[in-house]
């Protein structure tokens, strides 16, 4: 069977072998690699269309091992694997316990928070963080409602994506 | 066509100007003879049946602010309701300041008008977002026709436009930066880092913001604009109760710069919806029609044959919103 992927991959020397060396020695057979450096993404990284070629167990190692490099896998024939979901909390989130924010964001079914930045203010209840959450594909809208909520509850005015 | 004017600051003298600029050519274009037969203020009215002069009218209210002033044909201290009881009109403008409290006297006005028969247009929030019902259940008791383009977005089309142009569609729900003050706010603080009451002082000294600016900043007005929006387009049954609001006083330079880091901005947003009867600080992409500047409003109606359509227009201004009144009474006349 045949797989079409699409990754993403840091603009920076060597990423792409990194990726193609694993599938070809896993046994998969690589039919087309579309590498346009020009095309990127809003974070500056490059989307890589790769089809590959080999009995589903292979390809399902092979998506396991890209999984464990940690190379994002955008799409998977066609469809996207995760979507981001980025928010911002506007409160005093050190004093509030940034871990505990996190793990009751993990919490939520088929969450994970990527990326958390914090921008502190002189004031410490204007401090605000911005969390990119990958969540499983089609349940933006109940997720974004949950976030809500959790924000909420720790008095942080949250704002979600429209 | 006899027309009252209820109110005459902003709206109402921008109406009066709009009827001065534009008389020849819509009746030239429609056959519409527009006559402005009374105009009221707090201070009293104007009336000649003969027609005002709206040179003089304008004058007037500017050099003296006060209608009643009006020569020879000013009254001191009549009520509007007393002006609708004793003129013969055939449409009344209803551009009294918004009121979100009890929605008066703008409610008065508009069913007393009503049950005897008058056509009604107007841009005041108040009653549409406490009564709509009721408001509309009067138009349709009593025959006639009821038109609020002005109260949504000032210039920009969006009632008339989903009810008419879109008539095909179901409209599945509508997202849009429905204040234009909050916007200004918003933009200014990303562009040039500053704070929240930095901003809002700018934006006061610029008469962008009110003295007292609460109804915009507190997303009261987006508010009202929503429920104006989910009664009508959406047929939702709603009053102003059952809108979740929060303002923008709580954004900070931080927030918006973190957003900005992720290609973002934040954005005062209506969401009209089957889920949600929404205003809150949202995150757009930058680049995405929810993206604009200044004092402009926009909204994207998603509908179910369509898709997405997205209006942008002046949210504000007297001129601007006399445009969406002068639309309408023309709508009242090609449709009598």
């Amino acid at each position: 069977m045949r797989l079409n992927l699409v990754l993403e991959l840091l603009d920076v020397p060597g990423q792409l072998t990194d990726v193609l060396n694993p599938i070809g020695r896993l046994g998969a057979n690589i039919v087309a690699v579309i590498h346009q450096r020009d095309v990127k993404t809003e974070r500056g990284t490059v989307p890589v269309q790769i089809t590959i070629e080999g009995d589903k167990e292979t390809l399902n190692q092979v998506l396991n091992d890209i999984e464990e490099a940690r190379i994002e896998i955008m799409q998977v024939d066609g469809i996207l694997r995760k979507e981001k979901i980025t928010t911002i909390m506007v409160g005093n989130i050190v004093d509030k316990d940034v871990k505990d924010t996190v793990e009751l964001l993990n919490r939520i079914d088929g969450v994970r928070v990527a990326d958390l930045d914090l921008k502190m203010s002189d004031h410490p209840e204007k401090s605000a963080s911005r969390i990119v959450i990958e969540a499983e594909q089609g349940r933006r809208k109940e997720i974004m409602a949950k976030i809500k909520n959790i924000g909420q509850s720790k008095g942080f005015m949250v704002i979600n994506e429209v | 066509m006899n027309i009252c004017i209820m109110g005459f600051g902003s709206v109402g003298q921008g109406v009066a100007r709009v009827f001065q600029m534009k008389k020849e050519q819509i009746k030239e274009d429609h056959g519409l003879d527009l006559n402005l037969i009374a105009a009221v203020d707090r201070s009293g009215a104007a009336v000649n049946l003969e027609g005002l002069d709206l040179n003089l009218l304008l004058e007037t209210k500017k050099s003296t602010g006060k209608l009643s002033e009006y020569p020879e044909n000013g009254a001191e201290g009549i009520s509007g309701v007393e002006i609708l009881e004793e003129v013969d009109y055939d449409c009344l403008i209803e551009v009294t300041p918004t009121n979100i409290e009890d929605g008066e006297p703008a409610r008065s006005h508009i069913l007393k008008a009503m049950q005897d028969g008058k056509h009604v247009v107007t841009s005041n929030k108040g009653p549409l977002a406490l009564n709509f019902r009721e408001l509309a259940d009067s138009a349709q008791k009593n025959n006639v026709q009821f038109k609020y383009e002005a109260s949504v977005g000032g210039a920009m089309p969006i009632i008339n436009f989903a009810h008419e142009t879109l008539s095909g569609c179901r409209i599945e729900s509508i997202y849009g930066i429905l204040n234009g003050t909050t916007n200004y706010i918003l933009s200014r603080m990303a562009k040039e880092g500053s704070s929240y009451e930095q901003t809002l002082n700018e934006a006061k000294e610029l008469g962008i913001a009110e003295t007292d600016p609460t109804q915009d900043v507190e997303g009261e007005d987006a508010a009202c604009k929503v429920v104006i929006l989910a009664n009508s387009i959406l047929k939702i049954d709603a009053t102003y109760q059952d809108v979740e609001v929060r303002g923008i006083s709580q954004i900070t330079p931080e927030s918006i710069s973190l957003a900005k880091k992720e290609g973002y901005l934040i954005k005062l947003i209506g969401e009209v919806s089957e889920d949600a009867l929404e205003v809150s600080p949202r995150l757009v992409k930058e680049g995405s029609p929810f993206a604009v500047d200044g004092t402009l409003n926009v909204a994207t109606l998603k509908t179910d044959l369509a898709d997405d359509v997205t209006v942008v227009g002046k949210g504000a201004g007297s001129l601007e919103t006399a445009s969406a009144i002068m639309s309408d009474i023309i709508s009242i006349w090609k449709t009598n």
